[in-house]
């Protein structure tokens, strides 16, 4: 950073114009209309905290409940309801969106650039998020929730035995809550892979990063399975689509493998943020460094990918072949290694430190003493002769608490501490945390030991009540008068972080000692991060230059320059962190919230039956996504551009990978999993459900097999030359009328399968026909949509971007090959038979 | 087990404490000690352990894996919302509710099935549980040391009658399981 | 990009693998499918392709360094371990009986 001496005055004149630029709306409008991460991330929070103490209310109904024997609380049915919304609330609304918070408001400070990729996307999933949980709230409060337990087994959730709208609460509540998750991951991986710091190489990057990173990615590849099933469901609830129904080809045991193939990696999406979390506020507690970082990452990588192998362990009582336990037994077990790095690495960084017992490290001591205990359960239950014994009693939801109020709420607490300087800019000056910490700890563990207890004394779990005189009610008793201490110390830490928030003490920048960027932004951050975008040469970089905050804030680093007068980041590439582009953030608008409503309206309408006002809705979805675009899109190509320290690069909606193409890759993964889900499903009836093969199948003609061909080939090589055209300024008319046709025929080729199979409610092989059939039909659709913009841009006089192109070149290839997969499994066996 | 992980947790929070307890003069920022913590502890404890752990998992599972006997009884089990039945195919049309009869002291496979929703068959002196699932039969091959009652019940969440979803098992001795077969429940 | 993909690839091959032989067991336990094998066979054959394509992987990926040191040492670990896991997880193929 070598640049004239700065003169007296250049950062507060910065920092006037940053401010300006990148403000909210300071009326109350502007809380809607924001999409800064600091105003989203802070919502995001308040939410699902309260959300948090939503689920934990919950939970004390049931330990009133359990308390004693024969108790005339609640009857089976209200049990029923609260057992299952206290999970629903906890793992949905609370744990997820909890950390996606905190990593929304930290991130761009940790990567070293001023917001995420896509504030707008983020917006969108905040208040689909808000939208859809309240609706399930409100579901709750009118008497009207599900009460399959939080997995939902049909066929005790089918229309059958679970009349009435809980479960549809349930599938449509929760779907559109997982849509939102997604939206963040996108948003999340698309950040770390390409908003950093200049000079901010993978290795470089702090621990929170690969951490957060590996768990987007583990959302966009868990989530779908569940969504997939959930659309099953409630397909076969509204339509009578026989997806789990034996007697028509269904098999409920394909909804067990959809959940699990979601429900473990979900412990794993839960657990690793917390993990991020510990092993960055650790070693700044400590004053050292993390001790292996690169095993710590490795570790990660290799936690979330094995946790997609261990799905099984959650079904070893539903007579899966001894082998095959062996297969998950052997799987599960071998979890603990990498969950075993990471803790011995923890604790090697507190050997070569010197610890400072603050709250944040209080904390993360309670996460140690119940998480290890947490998973050594769970090794106990990976061995499949003890798991047949202690499966759905009591011992296992002690276990499931241990690992998630140990592995998780703790070190959330302690990093809400950790954070609160920077948030707030206030600081802890009460004794009340410390007293929190002391009630909640002791008693969590009283609490819980005691139910481990009963749990191997018999007591099943969802069980509304129980006899006296199995040994069970002291323990019970104890448990229950513990839980409520527990909550009075939650109680008291939410109050702390309130006090705090609002009548702290006023500090200086980086009270703690940390290392990393974020703590070099000004306190509490402002709206634009950083005034200019950081240089980096190493993982410290506080501590390899104690002097780069006031750099910064001089406006030494790149795009410092506000002359353009726009909110801009930098684009660097992923291993070296090289700046690359310019991106340019959009302003501030009510299209986000727009989107969500009308999602959130076509995703909830079902419920009340109006099955008009959700088809409404989602043609308010298309409307309000193409303005969304076409207003973002730049008019005028401007070149390169000046970002400071010599570098002119070109604006990122200008080249051939725009952010949209990296979002758009990156959707399409989560795209492709449910479509390999799909597949999956459809094979797993073939070869186990019971009434299989299906009276009779679909024999293929030969015109729509023609069609089907010549539509993929065309759809996959329309916006390639579409693509070419503009890079090499030519006309595009023809590549899309091409692409245009490509799209059609693969869609009549759909059709030509649901023309063929009138009765999707006939057997499960039909309706899964009628499913193959309708991803190809939507995804042709969306084409068409997307090729539609094309032609509006360049008609309009806008011209096309290549980056735009590509974007769509990319849908359609996943179109043209999935269809193409698709067809191919619903034609193929009626061929041979 | 409970004893190894007793010794596990001792072990590392022993650490943990030690961890917390040394104060050295200069904190540390290299990387050494990456064989200590990483490889041997993080690494090579674990792995054996588990190794161990795994190995003797298997072998239990072995060995409660039902072997083909000369004496073995097949009986079923149907579940219901919130009901068992159970059928003997030595007696074909003997049927009864709620009391399952095995002869004590011999092998008995349990075919067990659900009519509605998923539950699951446990009795926790005799086996471990197994689901009963529509349209599939799982076999649960379970064996009474002594004739006697023993209870059962249902372990996977079935709705409002969930939690007096129970049954028992009779065991008789081989005088008194002819009778039954011959002339039903006393 | 290719070197988040380094990083990546060696445990996705295993969980591919690992999936693959799962439904391997289903398939040859209750279908008897391949026909022409023993199960135990089909198992063991199964479970060698799967190890040696891991291994194959480890050897790509030591073959085609990356730029990046950090990426270069990670994928390392990474493949090795992700082998390890590969052998770890086919184990009961060998030790217990097959379609019991
Ligand atoms: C605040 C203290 C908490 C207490 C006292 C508590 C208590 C309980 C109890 C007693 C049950 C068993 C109900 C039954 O099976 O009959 C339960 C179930 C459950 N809890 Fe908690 N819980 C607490 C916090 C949490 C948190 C923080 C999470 C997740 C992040 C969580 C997730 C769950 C889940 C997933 C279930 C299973 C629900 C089902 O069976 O469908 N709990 N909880
Ligand atoms: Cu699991």
């Amino acid at each position: 950073m070598t640049q004239k001496p700065p003169r007296r005055g250049t950062a507060l004149r910065l920092h006037r114009q940053l401010e300006r630029i990148w403000s909210p709306d300071p009326r109350f409008r502007g809380w809607l209309t924001t999409n800064n991460n600091n105003d989203v991330g802070r919502l995001f929070l308040a939410v699902a905290t309260l959300f948090f103490v939503i689920g934990g209310l919950l939970a004390m109904l049931i330990r009133a409940q359990l308390a004693t024997p024969g108790s005339a609380f609640m009857g089976p049915e209200a049990y029923n309801q609260v057992f299952t919304m206290h999970g629903t609330v906890m793992m949905f609304l609370f744990a997820i969106p909890f950390f996606e918070a905190l990593a929304v408001l930290l991130l761009p400070g940790m990567l070293g650039t001023r917001d995420l990729a896509f504030p707008r996307l983020g917006v969108y999933g905040l208040w689909v998020y808000i939208f859809g949980g309240s609706a399930v709230i409100v579901a709750m409060l009118m008497g009207l929730s599900p009460d399959g337990g939080w997995f939902m087994y049909p066929p005790l959730s089918s229309a059958a035995f679970s009349p009435g709208i809980g479960a549809d609460v349930w599938l449509l509540g929760i779907t559109s809550i997982e849509v939102s998750a997604i939206a963040t991951a996108v948003e999340i991986v698309v950040t770390v892979l390409r908003y950093r710091a200049a000079g901010m190489s993978l290795s470089r990057m702090p621990i929170f990063a690969w951490y957060i990173l590996v768990v987007a990615v583990m959302i966009l590849t868990a989530f779908p399975p569940m969504i997939l099933g959930s659309l099953l469901l409630e397909t076969e609830r509204a339509l009578g689509w026989p997806f789990f129904q034996v007697e028509n080809g269904g098999d409920p045991l394909l909804w067990q493998h959809l959940f699990w193939l979601f429900g473990h990696p979900e412990v794993y999406i839960i657990f690793l943020p917390a993990a991020g979390m510990i092993a960055t506020i650790l070693p700044v507690m400590a004053r050292t460094t993390l001790l292996g970082y690169g095993w710590v990452v490795a570790a990660a990588v290799s936690l979330a990918v094995l946790s997609f192998g261990l799905w099984v362990h959650h079904m070893f009582t539903t007579g899966i072949p001894h082998l095959g336990l062996a297969f998950f037994s052997a799987a599960s077990t071998l979890v603990a290694v990498p969950t075993s790095i990471m803790i011995f690495s923890w604790i090697g960084t507190l050997w070569k430190g010197r610890v400072q017992m603050k709250l944040p490290m209080l904390w993360l001591l309670g996460f140690f003493a119940t998480f290890v205990i947490g998973g050594l359960t769970g090794v106990m239950l990976a061995i499949v002769p003890f798991n047949w014994q202690v499966h759905d009693t009591h011992f296992v939801v002690a276990h499931l608490h241990y690992v998630l109020i140990g592995g998780y709420v703790f070190p959330m607490i302690a990093a809400v501490y950790y954070f609160q300087p920077l948030l707030t800019g206030r600081f802890h000056y009460f004794r009340l945390g410390a007293v929190a910490f002391w009630l909640v700890v002791p008693a969590f563990h009283i609490t819980f030991l005691a139910v481990h207890v009963v749990g191997l004394l018999g007591q099943r779990r969802r069980t509304w009540t129980y006899d006296e005189g199995q040994g069970w009610e002291l323990l019970n008793l104890i448990a229950s008068t513990a839980s409520f201490v527990m909550a009075i110390g939650f109680a008291l830490v939410i109050l702390d972080i309130g006090i705090t928030t609002f009548s702290g003490l006023r500090g200086k920048r980086n009270p703690w000692g940390a290392t990393t960027l974020e703590w070099a932004a000004p306190m509490p951050s402002p709206a634009y991060g950083f005034a200019s975008i950081p240089i980096v040469r190493g993982r410290y970089p506080l501590t390899d230059d104690p002097d780069l905050p006031q750099r910064i804030a001089r406006g030494e680093g790149y795009l410092a320059d506000t002359s353009r007068n726009r909110r801009e980041a930098l684009i660097v590439t992923t291993t070296t962190g090289k700046p690359l582009q310019v991106a340019v953030m959009p302003g501030n608008s009510a299209l986000p919230i727009l989107l969500a409503v009308v999602t959130s309206t076509s995703f909830l309408a079902p419920l009340v039956q109006a099955y008009w006002l959700s088809a409404l809705a989602l043609v308010g979805v298309v409307i309000v996504a193409l303005v969304w675009v076409w207003t973002t899109a730049p008019r005028q190509s401007e070149g390169l551009v000046d970002a400071g320290h010599g570098a002119r690069l070109p604006v990122a909606a200008e080249s051939p990978d725009p952010p949209g193409w990296w979002g758009s890759l990156f959707l399409l993964v989560a795209d492709g999993v449910h479509f390999g889900s799909l597949m999956f499903g459809y094979a797993f009836l073939w070869t186990v459900a019971p009434n299989w093969p299906p009276p009779s199948y679909l024999v293929p003609t030969l015109l729509p097999v023609l069609l089907a061909l010549g539509g993929a080939a065309a759809l996959a090589a329309g916006p390639r030359l579409a693509a070419r055209a503009v890079a090499t300024g030519h006309r595009t008319a023809l590549a899309l009328v091409l692409s245009l046709f490509g799209a059609l025929s693969l869609a009549t080729a759909a059709a030509s399968v649901m023309l063929a199979r009138q009765d999707p409610a006939g057997h499960a092989y039909d309706a899964a026909l009628w499913l193959l059939a309708g991803h190809v039909g939507f995804h042709a659709a969306l084409a068409v949509i997307m090729l539609g913009y094309l032609a509006l841009r360049r008609i309009s006089g806008h011209g096309l971007r290549v980056g735009e192109a590509r974007i769509v070149s990319l849908w359609a290839d996943f179109t043209a090959a999935t269809g193409l997969v698709a067809l191919a499994a619903a034609w193929l066996p009626g061929t041979f038979a | 087990m409970l004893a190894g992980s007793l010794a596990i947790l001792v072990l590392v929070l022993a650490l943990l404490i030690a961890a917390l307890l040394r104060r050295p003069a200069q904190s540390d920022d290299s990387e050494r000690g990456t064989g200590l913590w990483l490889w041997t502890l993080g690494l090579a404890f674990p792995l054996t352990t588990l190794a161990a752990l795994t190995v003797y998992g298997l072998q239990m599972g072995e060995r409660l894996l039902p072997r083909d006997t000369p004496d073995l009884v097949t009986v079923t089990a149907e579940a219901r919302q919130w009901a068992w039945t159970f059928g003997y195919p030595d007696a074909p049309g003997l049927a009864t509710d709620g009391v399952l009869h095995i002869p004590a002291g011999r092998p008995v496979d349990v075919q067990i099935t659900s009519r509605d929703v998923v539950h699951s068959f446990w009795v926790p002196r005799l086996a471990g549980k197994l689901d009963a699932l529509p349209g599939h039969v799982n076999v649960l091959r379970i064996e009474a040391p002594a004739p006697g009652t023993y209870s059962g019940q249902t372990a996977e969440f079935n709705g409002a009658g969930y939690a007096g979803h129970v049954f028992t098992v009779q065991a008789h001795d081989p005088a008194a399981w002819v009778r039954f077969l011959q002339e039903g429940p006393p | 990009m290719t070197n988040i993909l380094r990083l990546a690839l060696p445990f996705t091959i295993w969980l591919i693998g690992f999936s693959a032989i799962y439904a391997l067991q289903g398939l040859t336990c209750s279908r008897h499918w391949p026909e022409e094998l023993e199960p135990r066979l089909a198992l063991i054959g199964g479970a060698a392709v799967f190890v040696v394509i891991q291994g194959l992987a480890l050897a790509a990926l030591l073959a085609l360094q990356s730029q990046s040191r950090f990426v270069q040492t990670a994928a390392t670990i990474l493949g090795t371990a992700a082998l390890a896991a590969a052998l770890w997880t086919v184990l009961p193929v060998l030790t217990i009986t097959v379609c019991g």
